[in-house]
């Protein structure tokens, strides 16, 4: 079935097989792998994009429901080859290990800063309870968000006295 | 490949409801496609084998989530659970049923699932279907022979059965209005917040005369326990409670954990509402 998308508001047009997901076609046909497959059931969260301004888990969304649709995926977080306000926190608060959870946790940290632009550490942690982190742990990621939304003081910055 | 399937199947998108409905009847191995988060896990873990997969999300009017004073509220079966929680009449008039919504899985599956699709799915541990039990909601089903209603009370029929036949859908729910304005609350026991299936869920209404429980993972359906005076003692509610539940032993916790939490959870909520 012939499939017609953007992501990362760029034009695809590609002949994808019925069953097979949204994840498969942004990793095995456009290549864009940052988009991980983690658990494949909708629990880990690594699959995470937008899909026509709402996150998803990529695993659980066939290729073909992306019919004319604008999807997001972690490679259109960066722009002109400068890391975005999110991903530049992350970095500032050791938010990355192995990165595996990575691109789906912005996407989720994006979604919720879209909705709500001071999220409480309440907030945060209901807008990423589906992305697992495996090795970071999520401190330095809820800082991380409470930092890029203007919400650290020198005081409490670096030292999770918030959390 | 990443996020491929074992099996093949049809994908069709009819855009009117009588499409939809002819092709189900038409199909023997069909199986519907609203949110896909429980059928998509079911298909690539084997469980299911449907030959083709009828997404309804094209068809009109079936994400609708209307309010009306005389008619209640109507949820079509292509609206989402955050679809559900955004809307401020369920926020308004029916906050159980928000409660039960917020505590269905994940922000990224709240997005997709649908409320419809987490009652047909008929799993025990169903969040949707305690509030809905005790809001006396009613499923609104179709097929090309025509259109019947059920209660939800009598809509379960087993580990995930319901009296639905292969040629039908569940259009809408229809929540009454009468339940509006009712206190109520839902508290669910699971190890990890949007990560697990319920390891017991509990909701409680008082609504007029009536104190009503509905409870999940703790039979093979939701279970709905009425025929309580709204000011009955919570020693008499829990009574209620577990002569009406028979909870199992399984990878999550004993039968006994279920038994004691629901009847913990009750208590608080009796409390909570009182």
């Amino acid at each position: 079935m012939r499939v017609s998308l953007t992501v990362n508001g760029r034009a695809y047009e590609r002949e994808v097989a019925e069953h097979h997901t949204l994840l498969s076609l942004l990793r095995d046909e456009l290549g864009l792998t940052g988009t991980k497959e983690g658990c494949a059931a909708g629990e880990c969260g690594a699959c995470t994009v937008f899909l026509n301004g709402q996150t998803v888990n990529s695993c659980m969304v066939l290729a073909v429901e992306a019919e004319g649709a604008s999807v997001l995926t972690i490679e259109g977080e960066a722009t002109g080859g400068e890391l975005s306000p999110i991903q530049q926190a992350l970095a500032r608060h050791q938010a990355v290990q192995c990165g595996f959870c990575t691109g789906g946790m912005v996407m989720s940290i994006r979604e919720l800063l879209e909705r709500n632009p001071s999220p409480t550490v309440d907030d945060i942690k209901d807008g990423i309870e589906g992305n697992f982190c495996r090795c970071t742990g999520y401190q330095q990621i809820i800082e991380a968000v409470l930092d890029v939304s203007g919400q650290l003081t020198p005081e409490t910055k670096g030292e999770l006295k918030h959390v | 490949m990443a996020g491929t399937f074992a099996g093949t199947f049809k994908y069709r998108a009819p855009a009117t409801r009588t499409e939809l409905l002819d092709l189900i009847a038409e199909h023997e191995a069909v199986r519907i496609l609203a949110g896909g988060t429980d059928l998509l896990v079911d298909i690539r873990n084997g469980v299911r084998h449907p030959e083709v997969v009828v997404d309804l999300k094209h068809v009109d009017g079936l994400r609708a989530v209307t309010w009306d004073p005389a008619a209640g509220l109507v949820i079509g079966a292509a609206a989402t659970i955050n679809d559900v929680l955004r809307s401020r009449d369920v926020r308004e008039h029916y906050p159980l049923l928000a409660a039960c919504a917020h505590d269905l899985a994940s922000y990224q599956i709240r997005n997709r699932a649908t409320v419809v699709g987490n009652v047909v799915n008929a799993s025990p541990c169903s969040d949707m279907a305690p509030g809905l039990l005790c809001l006396q909601a009613r499923a609104v089903i179709s097929s090309t022979r025509g259109e019947r209603e059920v209660a939800f009370r009598e809509f379960f029929t087993g580990v995930k059965r319901t009296v639905l036949e292969h040629d039908e859908v569940l259009e809408r729910i229809v929540v009454p209005a009468t339940s509006a304005g009712a206190r109520g609350g839902y508290r669910k026991l699971k190890r990890i917040k949007g990560h697990d299936l319920g390891i017991v869920g509990v909701a409680v209404l008082k609504h007029g005369n009536d104190l009503r429980l509905g409870v999940s993972s703790a039979a093979p359906t939701p279970v709905l326990i009425d025929g309580l005076p709204v000011d009955a003692p919570a020693d008499d509610a829990v009574a209620a409670l577990h002569a009406a539940i028979s909870p199992i032993s399984d990878v999550r916790c004993s039968a006994e954990y279920r038994a004691f939490m629901a009847e913990t959870y009750a208590r608080r909520l009796l409390e909570e509402v009182a």
